[in-house]
């Protein structure tokens, strides 16, 4: 632990992606507190005051009905954040274990497995979602679900690389020789070191998810309005550029620094977990 | 005449998270025109770092802290640039390296790679002069198909033929000093001793002088003619091989001669791992017409 | 009465390059507290021997007794208990995401020996047994010595109380100094436990000291066997004469001993 703060203390970028990430969470925990405007994340029209530019009472101005930017940006990280979190607890135990498998048990368990995980990466990422979301309703849960299904792969392929190396190492060897089962083997001794290189893709990938997620709004496939979404204020505040730019500008930003904030901070845990790429 | 290498008092520590540790606690050693010279130690004795310093490879490295004198052919390397240390390798110095096949390039062919060497010292060399100088070469290392290796990938041939050609190149540019840092631990025995035999055939040919770097006392009574004993930093006993061999006077030596286990028999050695003794002061013997 | 017996034992994997003869036609036998040396340069099939006398490969024909009773390819976990291993590289064979006392542990929990706070003082005991402080049982293998991991992967072996342990080439990544104390202890071992050892190596130097006996490997084939003492004053065969002119000595008797050898060659 204390290992681990000195060299983010060390590494002043992943200092910043740090404090970055535990400004973010908190704001977004704290959004009902913090923002000026607690009701403007809903269905609240103010046509008096719409669309203006920053000022001291609206920090970052209003949009096109008159809801507080700033207010909705926070409400907006609730949901991306809590997306991410959704995304990144499913996706990554089931690519584990399907990697630990196929690249411990090898054979035609790892064939079928490995095939599986290609055909899903061929498909390029985006056009998977669109795709699930047109058939399916366009709604948070189904945002969730869509990206879930094209990230797990990504985890199997990471986990499957490792897994297959330490399989050469000796201590799989001696616990192959005492006769241990190969669950345990897979489960008790590769997968240990696997951990390392899964906690750092997670956090960079929790910055991914919330592009994703973003962009699926963007495109209007993914959290309806009035909840506020990051990827839908961008794309609403778009159509009035540069005018009025500060309805593209803020939400733009703040996509910018939690993705800028977990990549930074996700450079810091490699080193500190000594993953080697 | 100045001597090839003249390494006095170096001092070298790495900085960490812990702070400052220091692996070598000011060692010096000379080596003459045309003299091998052993640098005898265990892993973490700082053996290896030593040869990276006289490589000018550490030098580049920003947690090294290194102090005293590494003259090289009269020039002091530690004054150098950064360009002028990389233009020495290659040309004026070169390695050979534990294992030869992981120290080719395995996507070019052994003739590209040496007119890769060889266009170090000589820029505008064309392939014919190239090929002719390095069939030479592999023949000087008794490699009966020159043709054939010349063509051939790393991955090809064996790993004593690839040592055979890491000599080659190595001496290709006729270097003033060629380090060998454990030449040939990852070959089998049998290979390990022809390779060796050839490479001190080849160096005395040449009047190349050599520092060669090892934990195996046997290969170093083989190869040297004069011997550094190192021990956690510091040199504990320096003279000419036989007299080393002959009568080893430091503790730590004659713990090292007495760990090696004997071809005659004799019993397994009891040898302490660590002792007080060990890091007694330097003991020098004194150069005699033998 | 031999404890091992390997009966016209012969393994082929089958490549993309066609069929490797790994081991061809080796038959040899173990007797009960004996240092049985299995020498040979890389591509010998000594670790492939060694891999069938684990149960990690099959034999592709002949047959391996143990105890009297024929090794089923499928081992039971009782022989696996009998046959353990120590492996040459002490960095990777102990995970470095586990404990030492969790990684000896293994064979105890496997096998189902003893109950849980039983083998925790196996666990000590086997760390004593080689000179490590039962403590150590609790620390990561990145805080420990390549000796001391060495001593370790020994302690694993020792902790299920087995009958025969395959030492492949246990000492040839240790310090000189290092590698002594460790043979020193594997000697030790040996007799004040009545265990029987298969030692893989290629350094005749060790295999003088140590071994009862010794069998010469070359090309997956048995070349000569004898006692140590016979293999070393009298090699019939010419490889056996070349492989022990070929070691670095390093003092005069050794060197009047491999010349007298080489000038048979």
């Amino acid at each position: 632990m204390i290992r681990a703060f000195r060299i983010l203390a060390a590494n002043p970028l992943s200092l910043i992606g740090f404090i970055l990430v535990v400004l973010i969470v908190f704001a977004a925990v704290f959004a009902p507190w913090i923002a000026p405007y607690p009701t403007h994340n809903g269905a609240v029209v103010d046509f008096l005051n719409n669309n203006r530019p920053p000022s001291a009472q609206n920090w970052m101005g209003t949009d096109l009905v008159g809801r507080d930017i700033f207010s909705r940006i926070l409400y907006a990280y609730q949901i991306s954040l809590g997306l991410g979190l959704v995304v990144l607890a499913i996706a990554p135990p089931v690519g584990t274990i399907v990697g630990l498998l196929a690249g411990y048990m090898g054979g035609w368990v790892e064939t079928i497995l490995m095939r599986l995980v290609d055909v899903f990466l061929s498909i390029p990422p985006l056009v998977l979602a669109i795709a699930m979301m047109g058939v399916l309703e366009p709604t948070l849960t189904n945002a969730m679900l869509a990206v879930t299904v094209m990230w797990w792969p990504w985890y199997a392929r990471l986990v499957y690389s490792i897994a297959r190396s330490e399989r050469e190492e000796g201590y799989v060897l001696a616990a192959e020789v005492i006769g241990a089962s190969s669950f345990h083997i897979a489960f008790r001794e590769i997968l240990p070191n696997c951990l390392p290189a899964i906690l750092t893709k997670m956090t960079l990938d929790m910055g991914f998810v919330i592009i994703i997620a973003s962009s699926l709004s963007f495109l209007g496939l993914g959290v309806q309005p009035p909840t506020p979404d990051l990827g839908s204020m961008v794309a609403e505040g778009a159509r009035y550029l540069p005018d009025s730019w500060w309805l593209t500008v803020f939400p733009g930003l703040a996509i910018l620094l939690v993705v800028f904030g977990f990549n930074l901070l996700g450079d810091g845990l490699r080193e500190i977990l000594g993953v080697d790429e | 005449m100045s001597p090839v290498l003249d390494i006095r008092d170096l001092h070298l520590s790495f900085k960490g998270y812990g702070g400052l540790s220091e692996v070598l606690h000011g060692i010096s050693l000379r080596i003459e025109q045309g003299q091998k010279v052993a640098l005898v130690g265990e892993s973490g004795s700082g053996k290896s770092v030593t040869a990276r310093i006289v490589l000018g490879l550490l030098q580049e490295t920003r947690t090294a802290r290194i102090r005293g004198a590494v003259e090289f052919d009269g020039r002091d390397i530690g004054a150098m640039s950064a360009r002028q240390r990389a233009a020495l390798r290659g040309t004026e110095m070169s390695m050979i390296f534990q294992d030869p096949t992981s120290s080719l390039n395995p996507t070019f062919t052994i003739g590209r790679q040496f007119r890769e060497v060889l266009g170090r010292r000589d820029p505008g060399i064309g392939r014919a002069a190239s090929d002719a100088r390095a069939t030479q070469m592999l023949a000087e290392v008794s490699i009966p198909d020159p043709a054939r290796v010349l063509a051939a990938y790393p991955f090809q041939l064996s790993g004593g033929m690839n040592q055979r050609v890491m000599i080659a190149m190595a001496l290709a540019n006729r270097p003033k000093l060629l380090l060998a840092d454990e030449p040939g631990t990852a070959l089998d025995v049998s290979v390990q001793a022809q390779t060796l035999h050839l490479m001190r055939e080849l160096v005395d040919d040449h009047g190349t002088s050599v520092l060669f770097i090892s934990h195996n006392l046997g290969v170093v009574r083989e190869f040297a003619d004069r011997l550094y004993v190192i021990y956690r930093g510091r040199i504990v006993e320096e003279g000419p091989a036989a007299a080393i061999f002959a009568d080893p006077r430091h503790a730590y030596t004659r713990a090292l001669m007495d760990a090696v286990p004997r071809i005659t028999g004799g019993g397994l050695p009891d040898v302490p791992e660590v002792s007080e003794d060990f890091l007694a002061p330097l003991i020098r013997h004194e150069e005699d017409a033998a | 009465m031999s404890l091992l017996e390997v009966q016209n034992v012969s393994k082929t994997f089958h490549t993309d390059h066609g069929p490797v003869h790994a081991v061809r036609d080796v038959s040899l036998s173990v007797a009960q507290g004996e240092c049985l040396a299995v020498v040979g340069e890389s591509g010998s099939g000594k670790t492939t021997l060694a891999n069938m006398i684990l149960g990690i490969l099959a034999p592709s024909s002949g047959r391996l007794r143990f105890d009297g009773a024929d090794l089923p390819s499928r081992r039971l976990p009782d022989h696996r208990r009998a046959i353990q291993l120590v492996q040459q590289n002490p960095l990777s064979s102990l995970n470095p995401k586990r404990t030492i006392g969790a990684s000896i542990r293994l064979g105890l929990d496997t096998y189902g020996i003893g109950d849980r706070s039983g083998r925790w003082r196996v666990v000590e005991e086997a760390l004593d047994a080689v000179g490590l402080p039962p403590a150590m049982r609790k620390r990561a293998p990145s805080s420990l010595s390549g000796g001391q991991r060495q001593r370790v992967g020994i302690a694993r072996a020792l902790a299920c109380d087995p009958r025969i342990v395959v030492l492949d080439e246990p000492t040839s990544a240790l310090d000189v100094l290092v590698q002594a104390r460790v043979l020193r202890l594997l000697n030790d071992l040996r007799v004040s436990r009545g265990l029987t050892y298969v030692f893989i190596t290629h350094d005749l130097a060790v295999v003088r000291n140590v071994a009862d006996r010794v069998a010469v490997f070359k090309s997956g084939q048995l070349v000569e066997t004898g006692t140590t003492e016979a293999i070393f004053t009298n090699p019939r065969d010419p490889y056996t004469r070349s492989l022990i002119s070929a070691v670095p000595v390093v003092d005069d008797d050794e060197l009047s001993l491999r010349n007298s050898l080489a000038e048979g060659t």
